[in-house]
């Protein structure tokens, strides 16, 4: 068990840079998300770390080493791939030891750490199959088998549920945040899904275009979002954005967009933010779906927190129902979020326009109907329209 | 489609509307089975005549004494048993055994070796290196005899030359022309033949091995060796298998070259069985021996095929 840390980690492939400055300090026993949307550096960051790449600036750290140039095999790291990586030839019991192997252990405590990682696992009755007799869940949990046999420092996860359908992934998710917590072991898992990140990682690192945008936890990152792109990365449905402008209202601001106009709130009951110096002038403003509710259910919401809006779309899913309708302008500037699903920017940007939110399963609103949203003032966030930094 | 055809009732006229009408209710649905052999048909008649009916004549007059032109007489297994009591027919055949070695043992190992290189660097301009290296597989074998026949030539050749410019002088002899070192020195024309069809073999079967095995494999702790033998070896079976069975038959009826560079000398030094064919046909006059050998041959290069991709299928 050891800490991990990345000390301005960069990496050029070719012209290209792949990660730019990334600190990173993880800690002994911790398990760290990184996530983003492809080419965002989290899978160059954690092959910096495993000494499948070499690092072009900075240094990292395992424990008190540092491994900057030292080969894969020397940095006490196992590693779960997304195909699995299992040796096709090897039976699941070979496959296991291979790394043990490797390191010269002992023959006679190469079977005993192998049948333990397999009991760990349920792998006991596999272990004389081969990686093309199991199916996909199976051949998932040998891989973690084979990362947790040799007991190493850190585990290394790299996308390891992308191959799974939806509900063995979510199993295998629960399997693996149990043997982590189980051993101890320093976990780094990669994944572009936000939801996988949120639930595993106790801290999450959320990359875009090579760079670290915020190491928070979960709650962190959903309640203060650093800037725009992790607002709109984090939470599904995703944050509904638009362009406003911040004007003065009575001794508050309120904040107007597309035909609305909803209060903020005195300046004093928003104590960390900077949206006073923004009073008067365009900025971008972020709704959270679930931050609004159909005012027929929310009574005594004030009249300048709520919004009226004709229903174009009604999905009802039975815990929820999303109600979709015409918000505010789309950012003009789309360079500043990212959709997780990764849709293109006239995608994104024409679906900006639309806003959802997540009612109550009771609300009655229905499509055509002109319903009116209440708005908890305190879910909303404010980002600056140039940089996209948060400013409330 | 079997009960259809089996069942036919007296008159032709019901049969066939019955066994259409059958074919619509019961039969799997598509054509029937036996329009396939309509489809292969012309194929079939082409390599019926071209290479079954000449393999057939070649094993009937391997049983016989025949000279090509007078009429043959009945021996039996004579032939047969005087190839297995010949020195010098079987010696032929200890030659094609070795020049194996250098056909097919040599060149995938030099192909895998090249592979496995390739596996673990990025080379810059890999196409060209792959054209380069494969282009003894474009020249013909005739212009590949007279290439190496010049580098090998005796007092002036090149390979002279330099072994004498390095003080190596001691060495220098007339390569095809030596009793011990024409068989080998033939083998290694073949390996560079042959090696470079191994290489792009390989390399193409390199690229199809996931990389995150590798990087499994470096995690695991495994170096150069191990990783070649638990990554690159085992995924590269098929490929070993259809190189291994490319080469082997090359060799094993290798005519060619030997033609071209020694005509089976010094004395049968590099006689081979297909050399001997032609040789015992043409030159002695003795079609039915000349069939005979054809014919071992024929079953030799057979049964390693075989052997070959039973080892490949048993391991996969």
């Amino acid at each position: 068990m050891a800490t991990v840390r990345f000390e301005g980690a960069g990496k050029r492939f070719g012209g290209v840079d792949a990660l730019v400055d990334l600190h990173l300090d993880i800690e002994d026993g911790e398990l760290a998300v990184l996530v983003g949307p492809s080419g965002s550096g989290k899978t160059t960051a954690l092959r910096l770390l495993a000494g499948l790449e070499s690092i072009t600036s900075g240094h990292v750290w395992i424990g008190d080493k540092q491994v900057d140039a030292l080969p894969p095999r020397d940095r006490d790291i196992a590693m779960v791939f997304q195909d699995y990586a299992l040796y096709p030839q090897m039976t699941v019991y070979k496959n296991l030891a291979f790394g043990l192997r490797m390191r010269k252990v002992a023959p006679g405590d190469i079977d005993g750490q192998v049948l333990t990682a397999a009991k760990t696992l349920g792998l006991e009755d596999l272990l004389e199959r081969r990686p093309r007799e199991l199916s996909g869940g199976q051949r998932q949990r040998v891989a973690l088998g084979r990362a947790l046999v040799r007991q190493p420092q850190v585990f290394l996860m790299d996308e390891p549920l992308s191959n799974l359908d939806a509900k063995l992934r979510t199993q295998t998710r629960v399997e693996i945040a149990r043997i982590q917590r189980e051993f101890g072991i320093t976990t780094v898992y990669v994944t572009h899904d936000q939801i996988e990140a949120m639930t595993l990682g106790r801290r999450v690192a959320v990359m875009r275009d090579g760079r670290l945008q915020q190491f928070d936890s979960p709650k962190g990152l959903y309640d203060r979002p650093a800037n725009l792109f992790v607002a709109s990365f984090i939470g599904s449905p995703a944050m509904n954005i638009t362009e406003g402008s911040l004007e003065h209202a009575g001794d508050g601001l309120a904040i107007a967009f597309g035909d609305h106009r909803l209060a903020v709130g005195r300046p004093e009951s928003r104590p960390d933010d900077g949206i006073g110096a923004y009073a008067g002038r365009k900025v971008l403003l972020g709704i959270r779906p679930e931050a609004m509710a159909d005012a027929s259910l929310a009574l005594g919401t004030p009249e300048d927190r709520r919004m009226t809006v004709r229903v174009e779309l009604r999905e009802d899913v039975g815990s929820d129902v999303y109600a979709y309708f015409e918000g505010g302008p789309p950012v003009s500037n789309p360079g500043l979020a990212e959709s997780p699903t990764g849709d293109d920017d006239e995608a994104g940007g024409n679906r900006r326009r639309t806003f959802v939110a997540r009612l109550s399963p009771q609300s009655k609103a229905r499509e055509g109907d002109a319903i009116q949203i209440a708005i908890n003032d305190r879910a909303l966030f404010f980002f600056d329209p140039d940089t996209g930094v948060r400013i409330g | 489609m079997v009960r259809s055809t089996a069942s036919a009732p007296a008159t032709v006229r019901t049969t066939w509307s019955a066994a259409r009408a059958r074919t619509r209710a019961d039969a799997a649905p598509g054509e029937r089975r036996s329009a396939a052999y309509l489809y292969i048909l012309p194929a079939l008649a082409f390599y019926g005549l071209f290479v079954l009916a000449p393999f057939g004549h070649s094993i009937a007059l391997s049983f016989f004494d025949y000279d090509g032109i007078s009429p043959g007489s009945w021996i039996g297994l004579a032939n047969y048993k005087e190839l297995l009591a010949d020195s010098q027919t079987r010696g032929a055949f200890v030659h094609a055994l070795v020049l194996v070695v250098f056909y097919a043992a040599l060149p995938v190992a030099i192909g895998l070796l090249l592979a496995a290189s390739l596996s673990r660097t990025r080379v810059r301009g890999l196409a060209w290196f792959r054209t380069v290296l494969f282009l003894p597989q474009i020249i013909p074998l005739v212009v590949v005899a007279v290439i190496w026949r010049y580098i090998y030539a005796p007092g002036e050749g090149p390979l002279n030359e330099a072994l004498r410019a390095t003080g190596l002088s001691g060495l220098a002899r007339p390569w095809l022309g030596d009793f011990s070192w024409a068989l080998p020195a033939v083998g290694i024309v073949g390996t560079w033949v042959q090696y470079g069809l191994c290489m792009v073999l390989f390399i193409a079967g390199v690229q199809k091995i996931p990389t995150s095995l590798y990087d499994a494999a470096r995690v695991d702790g495994a170096g150069a060796l191990n990783e070649f033998l638990a990554v690159t070896l085992p995924n590269l079976r098929n490929e070993i298998a259809v190189a291994l069975t490319l080469t082997i038959i090359a060799s094993l009826r290798n005519f060619d070259l030997i033609y071209l560079t020694t005509q089976g000398g010094p004395g049968n030094a590099t006689s081979v069985p297909a050399f001997e064919v032609y040789n015992q046909a043409f030159e002695v006059g003795r079609v039915g021996f000349a069939s005979a050998i054809g014919v071992t041959l024929a079953l030799i290069i057979f049964a390693i095929t075989i052997g070959v991709n039973r080892i490949a299928e048993a391991r996969s």
